[in-house]
């Protein structure tokens, strides 16, 4: 830690700076342009109640842009938990949420709801609704992976047993959109590519307050995830409970999948990418200091993304699942040829 | 001295089914135990039971007399360390960060280091000299480094018990002969208790107080290493053919069993190299006349040769001088190996007469009318000897 205390903290000021301009750029540019000032007043307004005035500027910065940004924040860091948590898990650098197939789970889910029109007896389709029933479906899924890698101690594959199970959950959504309005349809495939766009001040209170629980719970997982790094049998022969910490891993990583793709969509390799980014960075495979950076990392990264989907066809939007893949896809291939790390 | 581990009539196995039964053993304070046998016979399996990674089939295991099922996996990690077999591909950690991971079951919940742990992993680290290797990341470190940094791990756990699973395999033998002085330190300066499998006997019999030969599903010997490790233990017990162990000297010497067309004349292990060198050309070997006492008698036992052998501190008989004579006589040349040539030994230098060609690696002024009328050849070294044996 003394070695590298400086460093860490001079990439721990980066990703936090960096964090707070990406945000601030996410709530100030756009395909309107609106002024500094008014964005200052727009503020105003809201926090103190000054004029009351509420024009295009205010439904557009409050309405649309806010709620947007404070969601890139929430599900980059639980994605990018989620991943960090998965590549302990399965001693495996390359699975996350999206690519062990956990975010199809819950997709199939949405698509039920959004296409099928199955609402399993509930009248309204609330946040937490959606949420529940996401989670249940990445529970189901996380549970056929796991039984795979009982069996097979295999990178690749569980990487296919993932795949296959994304191919399946996508099979039945295009079944479901045979049956469904085009409308339906329309609004899962827009789903379907991930967005931040969704989100409006009644689904981020439920976000924040899911994602916030987890990744407290993720935090005090940090000493075991060390020892898990040895196997097992080490982490058990140095106290660790180590079937209570690999639920704990399970429940923690499939909740915020689950939180992430019930709202935004399946957004890959953001869970990938950050945990690995974040180590070189860092250089360290410390869960203690890995766990914040990647939380901020993640939230960094997703706002990023998120900026450039917006703005780079501006006004029109490219797929946020788009920009991800492009980032994240590279990493991939980057860790799977260097041959000796797996 | 007290108890620190033992067993009651125990079975270990997989599911249920027994692959070892009846392990009886009992640790004390400043004891190293060791599992000698061969792989898979259930040394692991063994020492996977002891360490509470595998339950018992039948029978229990007590550490400091309380049954192992019941001690918290928190206490036992302050009681007992392992090193096991498996090999982690630790990435971007420093070989001090995962000595550090052993003062795990001391640290507080985020696992933060307080300066005494520090003092305690730096020490370790200097215990098994890789006090230097603390910057290094682990995974650009040699096996054996590796293995010596898992041993300072295992020590910060400050344990009373170390359980360590093949701690030498796949080490060069100077990291081998470490590991093994390591623990021996240990446990006579810390009165710590090693339990062990080691593949390589010399070692295990050489470091340890207490060893068990496992084998066949059951411990078939057990006992202090030299009450039970015999000329045919370890052949027995690794069911090695074309070899055999001397139990006295701790080797491995192959057999020759070739027709017999050589007859060396040695002593005082002058012969045991050209034993050697001739068992790898495949030339059968015939040698004498050996006191039983001698160095080259018990290597040319070990590697069945035919030899000629006298009581110790007694003049050379009849019998034997004809017996030998015979033999030289049949041979197609002999080898004269410069043995120390003192009054009890001038027959078999006598003997050397009878021979049709001597090679002999005495200087040639020591030589003056020593072997009669047979052709003679100066050899100076094995490769000398074997280049003029193959013209």
């Amino acid at each position: 830690m003394e070695r590298n205390g400086v460093k860490t903290l001079f990439w721990f000021g980066i990703l936090l700076v960096g964090t707070a301009c990406v945000f601030l750029l996410n709530v100030g540019l756009g395909s309107v342009n609106i002024t500094g000032s008014d964005i200052v007043r727009v503020f105003a307004d809201e926090l103190f109640g000054q004029s009351g005035v509420k024009d295009n500027a205010h439904l557009i910065i409050w309405q649309l842009r806010l709620p947007r940004a404070m969601a890139g924040l929430a599900c980059g860091a639980a994605l990018a938990i989620s991943g960090l948590l998965l590549q302990t898990f399965f001693e495996n650098p390359i699975v996350e949420p999206y690519v062990l197939g956990v975010s199809s789970g819950s997709s199939l889910f949405v698509a039920l709801v959004t296409m099928g029109g199955f609402t399993f007896g509930v009248r309204q389709v609330t946040p937490l609704f959606r949420f529940t029933g996401a989670f249940i479906g990445a529970m189901l899924v996380m549970a056929v992976v796991l039984l795979a890698a009982a069996r097979v101690k295999n990178v690749v594959t569980l990487l296919i047993v993932g795949l296959m199970a994304g191919y399946i959950c996508s099979a039945a959504a295009s079944i479901l959109s045979a049956f469904a309005e085009r409308e339906q349809i329309a609004g899962y495939a827009i789903w379907s590519m991930g967005t931040f766009s969704g989100f409006t001040w009644q689904h981020l209170p439920v976000l924040y307050g899911i994602v916030t629980v987890s990744l407290v719970l993720a935090c005090l997982l940090a000493k075991p995830l060390n020892a898990l790094q040895m196997g097992d049998r080490y982490a058990a022969s140095m106290g660790v409970n180590v079937r209570a910490v690999r639920c704990a891993i399970i429940l923690v990583s499939s909740v915020l999948s689950a939180a992430v793709t019930a709202f935004a969509g399946p957004v890959s390799f953001i869970g990938l990418a950050v945990p690995h980014i974040c180590r070189i960075l860092f250089h360290t495979s410390d869960s203690r200091i890995l766990l914040p950076a990647a939380m901020l990392g993640g939230a960094l990264m997703a706002g990023l993304c998120d900026f450039a989907a917006r703005t780079i066809v501006s006004p029109a939007e490219l797929p946020l699942g788009a920009i991800t893949a492009v980032i994240g896809a590279p990493v991939v291939v980057f860790l799977l040829t260097r041959k000796d790390k797996l | 001295m007290s108890e620190i581990l033992r067993t009651v009539r125990l079975d270990v196995g997989y599911e249920g089914k027994a692959v070892i039964s009846g392990v009886e053993i009992e640790a004390l304070r400043g004891q190293t135990i060791c599992l000698i046998g061969p792989n898979g016979a259930g040394k692991s399996t063994i020492l996977r039971t002891l360490s509470g990674m595998l339950a018992p089939v039948e029978g229990t295991v007590y550490i400091k007399g309380e049954d192992l099922r019941t001690v918290k996996i928190s206490a036992l990690s302050r009681t007992m360390a392992v090193v096991l077999t498996e090999k982690r591909n630790m990435d971007m950690t420093t070989a001090y960060e995962v000595a550090a991971m052993g003062r795990m079951p001391y640290t507080g919940f985020f696992g933060r280091l307080e300066e005494a742990d520090h003092r305690i992993i730096r020490e370790c680290m200097s215990v098994v000299g890789a006090a230097g290797l603390a910057k290094r990341e682990y995974h650009s470190l040699s096996d054996g480094e590796k293995q010596k940094v898992m041993i300072a791990r295992a020590l910060a756990q400050e344990p009373e018990l170390m359980i360590l699973d093949e701690p030498t395999s796949h080490l060069d033998i100077r990291h081998k002969v470490e590991v093994v002085g390591i623990l021996s330190r240990m446990v006579k300066e810390r009165g710590m208790t090693v339990i062990l499998a080691l593949h390589d006997v010399d070692l295990a019999v050489k470091g340890c107080q207490y060893a068990l030969l496992v084998r066949d599903g059951e411990i078939a010997a057990q006992g202090r290493p030299e009450d039970i490790v015999q000329e045919n233990t370890i052949t027995d017990l690794y069911q090695i053919n074309g070899a055999s162990y001397n139990a006295l000297l701790g080797c491995m010497e192959l057999h020759n069993n070739n027709p017999i067309s050589a007859f060396v004349s040695a002593g005082a292990g002058r012969g045991t190299p050209v034993y050697r060198a001739l068992s790898r050309m495949g030339i059968g070997t015939a040698t004498g006349i050996l006191f039983e006492n001698d160095v080259d008698c018990c290597i040319a036992r070990s590697m069945q040769l035919k030899a000629v052998v006298q009581k110790p501190f007694t003049p050379i008989g009849e019998e034997q001088i004809a017996e030998a004579a015979g033999l030289i006589r049949q041979c197609r040349y002999a080898i004269d190996s410069g043995f120390p040539a003192g009054p009890y030994c001038q027959a078999s230098l006598d003997l050397l007469r009878e021979a049709k060609q001597v090679f002999t690696f005495r200087k040639p002024e020591e030589c003056r009318g020593l072997y009669g009328s047979a052709s003679v050849c100066f050899v100076d070294s094995i490769a000398r000897l074997q280049r003029e044996l193959e013209a």
